[in-house]
């Protein structure tokens, strides 16, 4: 196991729980089930963050999924969820 | 006002207006252009897109009722088709010739030839009138002088080409550019410029005063044709030919007479007087016509032009029909030739034209049945496809054929379908129901067939023949892919860089072609990944060692802190810490899970399996951290979840050793921590759920272990590996401590008992069992009841599983104590009657709390009351059953 390319970190978090950050003020939250090179992921177990502006007022709702398919072209970042999360 | 009865109101009108005052209309009869031009022209046209016909072609449409279907569509029958159009205009044309006077003599001379050769053409014409679509000019695409095109320009372009030339004498002065020609007519000997400009003007002359007096001469009208053999190029195309031949006739500002041009061109040629230069050409063409090489060199340029034969053969016949009704051949010849020469302002069609004529009689029979419009249709459309199929035929060989395809095939095939190919083998096996693999070859092969648009078998329809072919192929193609990987690491594989395209041998669904290529550091030759990653982590290992070296702290230090690390936090990311991280951890686990899928693959294949690589990976016994990495793994689903499979691959000692440090290490295992009501009161479903993934998973494994290979003395040195090193109260308030215990102990117990049947343990084990029993129940001894969890965990857990809907069936509401009373059970069955009595002191509060909790669930009316009741009662029946005893209805009596 080498961590030689990014994408290798991303591959040790497999069967772990990850916050992908989406463009278009969205967030997931799931269990890494799959990723490719084009950062296309299959999250299971995922809760999805939509944050909106209404009035001047950010809010938030969320929609879960057993399993999602996320195309990476929306993706922006990839990191380890909060503990709390 | 036309000129050649041109229809005055065609688009081209700028031109023909030049064209006219260039010249004086001289409509004797006049015809009806629509007629005998069938609308041709009246197309709007880009005067200043002069090129693109000859590149592109000229449409179809461009005339719309000629009938394309006839032979080939080779350039000479358009030529035919089409100078015919414009040569039955020219000759029905009453055009008005400007000098006509001047240029008597000279087309005179050229109708008398006409005529002479002309009697049996026109029907002959009729058939051949046979518009065939202009293709685009060869010669622009290869370096091939293209005759036949040229000519059909200058033919088509006659009208054309005749303004301008009168345009261009009138305004313009001379300038000879001879040399113009030369490039054209690469194969043309030094008389052949001469003799173009002869002919060119010649056909200028004969174009503008040869028709006047067809008009007068029925005999002469023939001979246009022959002049205007040449597809008719688009008049762009033309303008193009006339630009060249322009200059020639610059020459002679308002001199039609040809002789005099004649004379003029023929000058730079030493050729001072036009007769001559007819001679000269006529004797030339005449030698030409023998000269056996010269045939075969226009025989080989009317390949490159035409492909096919019909081309030639329809202009033989043509020909051929001229010349045998020319009553003297030479004199025709001559004409023919200037004819052909000033058309196509290229010697070579001089050649052309003769090596048509002297073949021309072998063809006579065909033309005599003339094809139907849909059988020329099919005639040219299969043309057109044996065209494309001779292009490039016989450039390779069936080896060179078969290479390709190996090659190809060697991308999609594999030795390893299971590991490279993993979805499409389930896949398979899913439609198939069966095992995939027999069938494999046969069926790339024939996805393959099928796919490349080989026409299965080829002609004959063989399509068991081609199959079998390429089955062969695709056995090739493993043992091409099989022995990749190997070039590879010999570098060989540079030299074929690039040459089939990127050969891409590790591509495959489980390592596709990546968007991003990141230069890897190369490794060195004999370090694969896996060697590489074990090598490093040996590294820091080392490092790691000697720092704690240098600080002093030895084993058994490390080993004091690891127990008391135990309560120390909850915190996966602590105890992790403590093993190389996080990320470290991880990544160990992506190793082993290479390693398991290597071994597999190995399995499957049949081969042996060495796990020396797995057993490294899994960092059993590894001093190096404070927390055995492999404890660390546990901790992550992923690690657990592969714990079944690599127990496939470890021998019985391997097994024992790895289930030795887990049982050492219990303490620090996370799962254990966060289902201990102590450490974490308040489990969350995610952790409830974890908890019961592993009592799931490596739980499952123990036992079966337990069960099946380990003897007595293993079972014990385990249990002993978990007293020695473990803070046993702890594990005994976590569920999975708890059950790890009991399944060890109870164990124990019954192989203890079938060993007392058969008298098969000596006294030293049993010896040896009830000092660590006795160690067991003193860690214990006192904290009995603690391993029941307080009410407040109860309740949490039931929260939380109830939320999760799992467990819902059995105990919705309410927390399973089953596993205690499991504990306590095999507990009392291994130790001695006082054991027994300790354990019913300390839990006596439990035994009648429980007693008393059924007692309740009897006045609840409801079923799953009842149930409950019947479970609680069970559950505690088989700790009391061990001592003889049955607790019923509220009451405990003796087991009878």
């Amino acid at each position: 196991m080498s961590l030689a390319t990014p994408l290798d970190l991303l591959k040790l978090n497999l069967d772990e729980r990850v916050y992908v950050k989406l463009r278009g003020a969205r967030e997931l939250v799931g269990t890494l089930q799959a990723f490719d090179s084009h950062c296309n992921f299959v999250l299971s177990d995922a809760v999805e963050t939509i944050y909106q502006l209404i009035d001047g007022e950010l809010k938030s709702r969320e929609k879960s999924s057993e399993m999602i398919f996320v195309r990476g072209d929306t993706v922006a970042l990839i990191t380890t969820p909060l503990p709390d999360e | 006002m036309s000129f050649f009865g041109f229809n005055s109101k065609l688009p081209n009108e700028g031109n023909r207006q030049r064209h006219d005052h260039g010249k004086k209309d001289n409509n004797n009869s006049p015809l009806d252009f629509e007629d005998t031009y069938k609308g041709y022209g009246e197309y709007e046209r880009e005067e200043d897109d002069y090129l693109n016909d000859e590149t592109f072609g000229d449409d179809v449409a461009f005339g719309t009722d000629f009938d394309f279907g006839h032979g080939s569509s080779s350039a000479n029958s358009g030529m035919i088709s089409t100078n015919q159009s414009q040569g039955q205009q020219g000759f029905n044309d009453p055009v008005g010739m400007q000098g006509a006077q001047a240029q008597q003599q000279q087309f005179q001379m050229h109708s008398s030839y006409a005529a002479a050769a002309s009697t049996t053409v026109p029907q002959q014409q009729a058939q051949m009138n046979v518009t065939m679509d202009m293709r685009p000019m060869e010669s622009l695409w290869s370096n091939q002088p293209d005759m036949s095109t040229q000519v059909g320009q200058n033919e088509v372009l006659s009208m054309e080409e005749l303004e301008r030339q009168q345009i261009q004498m009138q305004q313009q002065q001379q300038h000879p550019p001879p040399q113009m020609f030369m490039p054209n007519y690469p194969n043309q000997q030094p008389q052949q410029p001469q003799q173009q400009f002869q002919n060119n003007y010649q056909n200028n002359f004969q174009n503008n005063f040869q028709n006047p007096q067809n008009m007068n001469n029925q005999f002469q009208q023939p001979p246009p044709p022959q002049i205007f053999n040449q597809p008719p190029p688009p008049n762009q195309q033309q303008t193009q030919a006339q630009m060249n031949q322009a200059p020639v006739h610059m020459d002679s500002p308002g001199q039609f007479n040809p002789q005099h041009m004649h004379a003029m061109h023929a000058v730079p040629g030493g050729m001072p007087m036009p007769m001559q230069m007819n001679n000269q050409i006529s004797n030339h063409l005449h030698h030409q016509q023998f000269d056996p090489s010269l045939e075969l060199k226009n025989q080989n340029q009317h390949r490159q032009q035409q492909v096919m034969g019909q081309n030639i053969g329809q202009n033989e016949l043509l020909e051929n029909d001229q010349a045998l009704s020319t009553p003297s051949p030479k004199p025709t010849h001559q004409v023919l030739q200037r004819e052909d020469g000033s058309i196509a302002s290229n010697g070579n069609n001089n050649q052309s034209y003769i090596h048509i004529k002297d073949k021309g009689p072998r063809r006579m029979s065909r033309r005599s049945e003339p094809l139907s419009s849909e059988e020329q249709k099919r005639l040219q459309i299969r043309h057109a496809k044996v065209e494309k199929i001779l292009k490039n035929a016989g450039l390779m060989t069936p080896r060179d054929k078969d290479f390709i395809t190996r090659y190809q095939l060697s991308q999609i095939v594999t030795e390893d379908p299971y590991n490279e190919d993993f979805y499409f083998q389930v896949y398979k096996i899913i439609q198939t129901g069966g095992v995939a693999g027999k069938s494999n070859k046969d069926l790339i092969a024939r996805a393959y067939l099928e796919h490349s648009g080989h026409r299965l078998g080829g002609r004959y329809k063989r399509a068991d023949v081609a199959l079998q072919r390429m089955q062969n192929q695709v056995e090739k193609a493993v043992t091409v892919a099989k022995e990749r990987p190997q070039k590879n690491k010999d570098n060989t594989d540079s030299a074929r860089e690039g040459v089939l395209g990127k050969i891409s041998s590790s591509l495959n669904s489980k390592a596709p072609r990546r968007q991003l290529q990141i230069p890897s550091p190369k490794l060195s030759d004999e370090e694969d990944e896996s060697k590489l990653s074990s090598h490093a982590s040996s590294e820091s290992l080392e490092e790691v060692t000697e720092s704690l070296n240098n600080v002093g702290i030895n084993q058994s230090s490390r080993s004091r802190r690891r127990s008391s690390y135990a309560f120390s936090s909850v915190d996966q990311i602590s105890v992790l810490s403590r093993s190389g991280g996080r990320k470290f951890v991880l990544s160990l686990i992506e190793t082993v899970y290479e390693e398991v899928l290597e071994l597999e693959a190995q399995l499957r294949s049949g081969n042996e399996t060495d796990s020396t690589g797995l057993w490294e990976s899994l960092h059993i016994g590894d001093e190096a951290y404070d927390v055995s990495p492999f404890i660390s793994m546990l901790s992550f689903d992923k690690g657990v979840k592969i714990m079944p499979r690599i127990f496939n691959f470890l021998d019985k000692a391997s097994k024992l050793k790895l289930l030795q440090t887990f049982f050492n290490e219990l303490s620090h295992l996370n799962v254990i921590i966060i289902s201990s009501f102590k450490t974490n009161p308040t489990p969350t479903e995610a952790q409830l759920k974890k908890i019961e993934l592993f009592q799931g998973v490596f739980l499952k494994i123990i036992v079966s272990f337990l069960s099946s290979s380990a003897d007595f003395i293993e079972i014990m040195g385990l249990l002993l590996h978990l007293i020695r090193n473990n803070n046993v109260s702890f594990i005994s308030t976590s569920t999975l401590g708890l059950n790890l215990i009991t399944i060890l102990i109870s164990r124990a117990a019954i192989i203890k008992q079938d060993c007392n049947r058969t008298n098969s343990l000596s006294s030293p084990d049993i010896q040896a069992w009830n000092e660590i029993y006795d160690k067991l129940f003193i860690s214990l001894e006192t904290k009995l009841s603690l391993v029941f969890p307080p009410q407040e965990y109860r309740d949490t857990v039931v929260k939380e599983t109830s939320q999760s809907g799992q467990l819902q069936q059995s105990n919705t509401q309410y927390f399973d104590q089953s596993y205690i009373w499991q504990f306590l059970a095999s507990l009392a069955l291994s130790g001695k009657l006082n054991h027994q009595r300790i354990i019913i002191d300390e839990v006596r509060d439990e035994i009648f709390g429980t007693i008393n909790c059924a007692e309740q669930m009897k006045s609840l009316p409801d079923q799953s009351s009842a149930y409950r009741r019947d479970k609680l009662y069970q559950d505690l029946n088989l700790f009391l059953n061990v001592m003889g005893l049955v607790a019923r209805d509220g009451e405990i009596s003796e087991l009878k």
